[in-house]
């Protein structure tokens, strides 16, 4: 039986945190709540839920609160992790799916699409000019084809977890595992997902950041 | 003429705040011997502003000095801020660590309970 740690990182998620933690419970019984540095209840109600709670003294970023999620994963010993969002705009039921090809077919790295199958209503600005833009930018800075360019719901395999450190703290974590996986020639797959969107999400100017910070740590590097 | 004294005068400005500075030692040694470097260098380019126009010229460019200068000033400017970008970002980046350590410590005392 492998040990699977679901990683949730959650800034200011005191109004969603609660069900979340309870939806992905259903499935996982090991929940690993990263609070970010919140000023509101996300820790207190995370806890409540039955979730283990770390807690960032500061805010850092949701790259910066996966990266510690994937160490403690590691001192937990456990076999693999699953990224989730604290917003609730992944759907529990699905974690299953992210899973499956790590345990059966020794995938390294299972990334959801919101292009495959499913069909997620996703906003047509993202749809038709910011996705098509990033998928361009991943292919030509980052040499990785995917279908969904910037996602967070994911699943690693422990070798995964060992072989990729994100060291982008913001939101370029997603185009940064990308980028890793093509480097570290990871084994990955694609499975579709839902994504519920209750706003618009990350906008252009976001895209231009994500942008920014991979250029200025690559340069750091 | 006057340009020149108005210019020096900037540079007597800006050195009595460098040595203000190390006086009551806000800088390291090394960083005032870098900005010591860079004003008296500014200076003598100031004092030599005829001899760089003729240099300039013998190199086969059309500006004068002061213009040369100010591109030159222009270009460092844009070093300094590429350098203290990436200073910051390593900066940011210990800050983070420093942060998981301190988290991971604090859940590893938890656990232990």
């Amino acid at each position: 039986m492998k040990k699977i740690i679901c990683i949730i990182p959650a800034y200011n998620e005191g109004k969603n945190i609660y069900k979340t933690v309870q939806k992905v419970k259903l499935y996982l019984e090991n929940v690993v709540v990263i609070d970010d540095g919140s000023s509101d209840e996300t820790a207190y109600k995370a806890k409540k839920a039955g979730a283990k709670v770390l807690i960032h003294p500061i805010n850092r970023g949701q790259g910066a609160a996966l990266q510690t999620g994937n160490e403690y994963a590691l001192l937990k010993q456990a076999d693999l992790v699953v990224h989730f969002d604290g917003d609730g705009q992944f759907l529990a039921s699905e974690i299953n799916d992210l899973v499956k090809p790590i345990i059966e077919n020794n995938y390294d790295i299972v990334f959801g699409s919101r292009f495959l199958e499913k069909k997620s209503a996703i906003p047509k600005f993202k749809t038709y000019i910011i996705y098509p833009l990033a998928r361009i930018v991943n292919r030509i800075f980052l040499q990785v084809k995917t279908t969904d360019p910037q996602n967070g719901f994911r699943a690693m395999s422990k070798e995964a977890i060992l072989k990729i450190k994100i060291e982008n703290n913001g939101m370029a974590h997603c185009s940064e595992i990308l980028y890793k996986t093509h480097l570290n020639k990871l084994r990955f797959k694609e499975v579709p997902i839902t994504v519920i969107y209750h706003h618009f999400g990350q906008k252009f100017s976001s895209g231009l950041k994500i942008l920014k910070d991979l250029f200025v740590n690559k340069l750091n590097q | 003429m006057w340009q020149q004294i108005i210019a020096l005068i900037i540079i007597i400005f800006f050195l009595s705040r460098l040595i203000i500075q190390a006086k009551k030692k806000t800088i390291n040694r090394v960083e005032f011997s870098l900005w010591l470097v860079f004003w008296i260098l500014a200076t003598l380019a100031i004092l030599f502003l005829k001899q760089i126009d003729s240099f300039l010229l013998r190199l086969g460019f059309s500006s004068s000095g002061i213009n040369f200068l100010l591109y030159l000033a222009v270009m460092m400017l844009f070093y300094f801020i590429f350098k203290l970008r990436l200073k910051f970002q390593s900066l940011d980046q210990k800050l983070t660590d420093l942060n998981r350590i301190i988290t991971l410590n604090k859940a590893k005392e938890e656990d232990k309970k």
